[in-house]
């Protein structure tokens, strides 16, 4: 359904977007994970149109995405910004949205009050939407996203600044859009939300895909090895230093900055070998924790930092 | 085009619901008008002057002084005039009290030492709580004290003999003696008679007359003049107001989401302008009717007066859609927006008369919209087509639409 080809878009010197290629099929949700400047936001607005001036090819329902202008009927935004009209109420919000897009006027009604219902919205349709607390405004944003019934979804951190129950609302509304046979793609910080949502996940960072899978497949790649986490009061420099020679030994370092280090281990048996190593060359340890492996530590381990750097 | 007029009724609809900033605008620049007109305006029959309180204190209880407290008690003089005569300290205490706007105080001796030619002063006391009824006042006792100063020395022969009288017990006045001294003056009358009566020099009003000229200024011709200029001034205001969305939508992320779907940048450009234009249509249209109900305003025939509206309106979104195509954000277009607006007021004639100003502002008022648009709602006033106004204010706004289009092109693109 959506192919694309070496994206590749800078922003003066900084590449945001590096030969970024992906393939995408009906009804398949796609999460985007990665930290702040990884070029989530970027590939999202290039693929809404909203942004030029790159490289590369996008190929939607078999059409050149960026020469088909009938393809935006097709294509939904979720932006990251509330963007509708607070003075309005919830229902001419949509109507107005809507309309902007081929749907018949008396279709584009009766998916309103659908959509409505959906988002939980109904006993406030004609509201204005001023008085929405943040998660409400989040859900409409959403709503309006999924007016004309689209064939593809992108949606920028949806969940951004909301509560709980908000956010578990659009994330299910996001499963039962792909249920329905909507691709989607979604761009977040939370892994917990990727785990639960998306049946595929890719991992962003300086503008490329690092890896992409399942749940399962990506935590594959960390193995089957434990994840120890210590805390202390060392550098990065001489911790590096001090587990040089367990390298490659069933020890290796995902992560470290000053103060805390994750290491991913064969098995258990190798802990003390490590903590041996720390004392020796006088590295105060403070705390240690066992993990099992997860997207976060998949995520340390291909990038080398926390998805909150 | 259809999602053209889907964004224009959008805009409408949301400035329905949030009324107040345009309402705002409708109504300052009619109470303006209302406020200028009623304090600088001619004064109709009921708002005269009420007749001005004065207190007569008379310590002469003499001819003299009594011939003035007749002056007071002409008809004329009595529309004018509240005459009390008191004595001296109730009327000071009634000044004080604030309740008249002048005291005149006529001093004993003050018709002996008239008619013996020496000089003698009457005193006013005004009241420094009034700005010009006391004034009034003291004029017109100038007025008197001249005409008496001159009738004294024009009979001064006579004078003397009646003062010789008055000085006489009433027994002792010899009526042979009066008759000739009365007889001489009745003389002087009956020469002087036919200079006075009809008096040689005599006031007459008389107004212009000129064909289809009204017959007078009235308060209605001055909010006829003022409303205009207010209503390009306001006009300007609201259309910067509601045309500011091309900013806060590129900024609040809306622009973008618009282009997300299948809206073309030229709709989007074609529906700001369209709304710009018929919310000043709409602004004009009501201050028209408004102006014409409460302040009887006389705009000359309405169709003439749509078109320059029309064209004044069009003129403005076009020259507000160049203004958000080139500033660089909303806080720029605060700070820029309301000084330019005032200069073409200024400038232009919205606030003072063109040709109460000096050569250089009427030099510069121009090349403002507001100039041309009270220029044309005088031609119109007058019956005429106001075709100067609008091949100006169609050709400039024509050449800034031109301008505005691709700027906004770049303003909408991504």
């Amino acid at each position: 359904m959506l192919e694309i080809k070496n994206l590749t878009k800078s922003y003066g010197e900084v590449l945001a977007l590096d030969r970024f290629s992906l393939d995408l099929g009906k009804g398949e949700v796609l999460g985007l994970l990665g930290p702040n400047g990884a070029g989530k936001t970027t590939l999202i607005s290039i693929l809404a149109g909203t942004l030029r001036d790159f490289t590369g090819t996008v190929s939607f329902l078999g059409r050149d995405l960026f020469s088909d202008r009938g393809l935006k009927n097709r294509l939904g935004v979720v932006p990251q910004d509330m963007a509708f009209y607070e003075e309005l109420n919830a229902m001419d919000n949509l109507l107005f949205w809507g309309g902007l897009y081929d749907v018949p006027r008396a279709d584009l009604k009766r998916r309103a009050r659908e959509l409505l219902d959906l988002v939980g919205l109904s006993g406030r349709a004609e509201e204005p939407v001023k008085r929405f607390s943040g998660g409400m405004k989040r859900r409409l944003n959403t709503a309006i996203g999924l007016l004309h019934r689209p064939d593809l979804l992108l949606l920028d951190e949806p969940t951004v600044g909301i509560d709980v129950q908000a956010k578990v609302s659009i994330l299910e509304i996001i499963r039962n859009v792909g249920a329905a046979g909507t691709a989607v793609i979604f761009t977040t910080h939370q892994l917990a939300e990727a785990e639960t949502t998306c049946s595929r996940i890719a991992i962003m960072d300086r503008g490329r895909i690092l890896a992409q899978g399942t749940l399962d497949e990506l935590v594959r790649i960390v193995g089957e090895r434990d994840i120890v986490e210590i805390v202390g009061e060392f550098a990065a420099a001489p911790f590096s230093e001090a587990l040089q020679d367990l390298a490659g030994n069933g020890v290796e370092l995902l992560s470290v900055a000053d103060g805390l280090a994750s290491l991913a281990v064969a098995d258990t048996e190798q802990i003390p070998r490590v903590m041996d190593r720390l004392f020796r060359h006088k590295l105060a340890v403070a705390d240690m924790k066992i993990k099992t492996p997860s997207l976060e530590t998949v995520f340390l381990k291909l990038t080398g930092r926390s998805l909150r750097d | 085009m259809r999602r053209l007029f889907l964004i224009l009724g959008n805009d409408v609809r949301r400035h329905l619901k949030a009324p107040l900033v345009v309402a705002i605008f409708i109504v300052i620049p009619l109470a303006m008008t209302g406020l200028i007109g009623v304090v600088f305006g001619p004064r109709t029959e009921g708002s005269q002057l009420p007749p001005i309180a004065v207190l007569l204190v008379d310590h002469d209880k003499n001819l003299v002084s009594k011939f003035l407290l007749g002056a007071f008690d002409v008809d004329q003089m009595k529309k004018m005039f509240q005459v009390t005569v008191t004595d001296e300290p109730e009327g000071r205490k009634r000044m004080e009290a604030g309740k008249a706007s002048a005291m005149v105080v006529i001093p004993e001796r003050f018709t002996l030492d008239l008619l013996e030619a020496k000089p003698t002063t009457l005193l006013v006391v005004k009241n420094p709580a009034e700005q010009f009824l006391p004034d009034v006042v003291e004029e017109f006792m100038n007025t008197l004290a001249v005409i008496l100063s001159g009738a004294i020395q024009a009979f001064a022969e006579e004078a003397r003999g009646i003062r010789a009288m008055i000085d006489s017990p009433l027994a002792s006045i010899s009526w042979e003696a009066l008759g000739p001294e009365l007889g001489k003056a009745q003389k002087k009358m009956t020469s002087a008679e036919k200079y006075l009566n009809p008096l040689l020099i005599r006031l007459r009003e008389e107004e212009t007359q000129a064909a289809g000229a009204r017959t007078r200024f009235t308060q209605a011709d001055l909010f006829s003049i003022i409303l205009p200029g207010m209503a390009i001034m306001f006009l300007l205001f609201i259309v910067q107001t509601l045309m500011r969305d091309i900013l806060s939508e590129r900024d609040d992320g809306k622009l973008r989401r618009m282009l997300t779907t299948p809206l073309r940048p030229l709709e989007l450009i074609g529906a700001r302008l369209l709304g710009g234009w018929v919310m000043g249509v709409a602004v004009l249209l009501v201050m028209v009717g408004v102006g014409t109900l409460i302040f009887r305003v006389t705009w000359g025939p309405f169709g003439y007066f749509l078109i320059l509206g029309g064209t004044a309106s069009f003129w403005t979104a076009a020259f507000f859609a160049l203004f958000y195509a080139l500033v660089r954000n909303r806080n720029q277009a605060g700070a820029l927006g309301a000084p330019i607006i005032l200069a073409f007021s200024l400038f232009g004639g919205s606030m003072m008369n063109p040709e109460a100003m000096p050569k250089a502002f009427r030099a510069v008022g121009i090349l403002t919209p507001n100039r041309w648009f009270i220029d044309g709602a005088a031609a119109v006033r007058d019956g005429r087509f106001p075709l100067a106004s609008l091949v100006i204010l169609a050709g400039t706004g024509l050449i800034l639409l031109a301008l505005a289009v691709p700027a906004l092109g770049r303003r909408t693109s991504v």
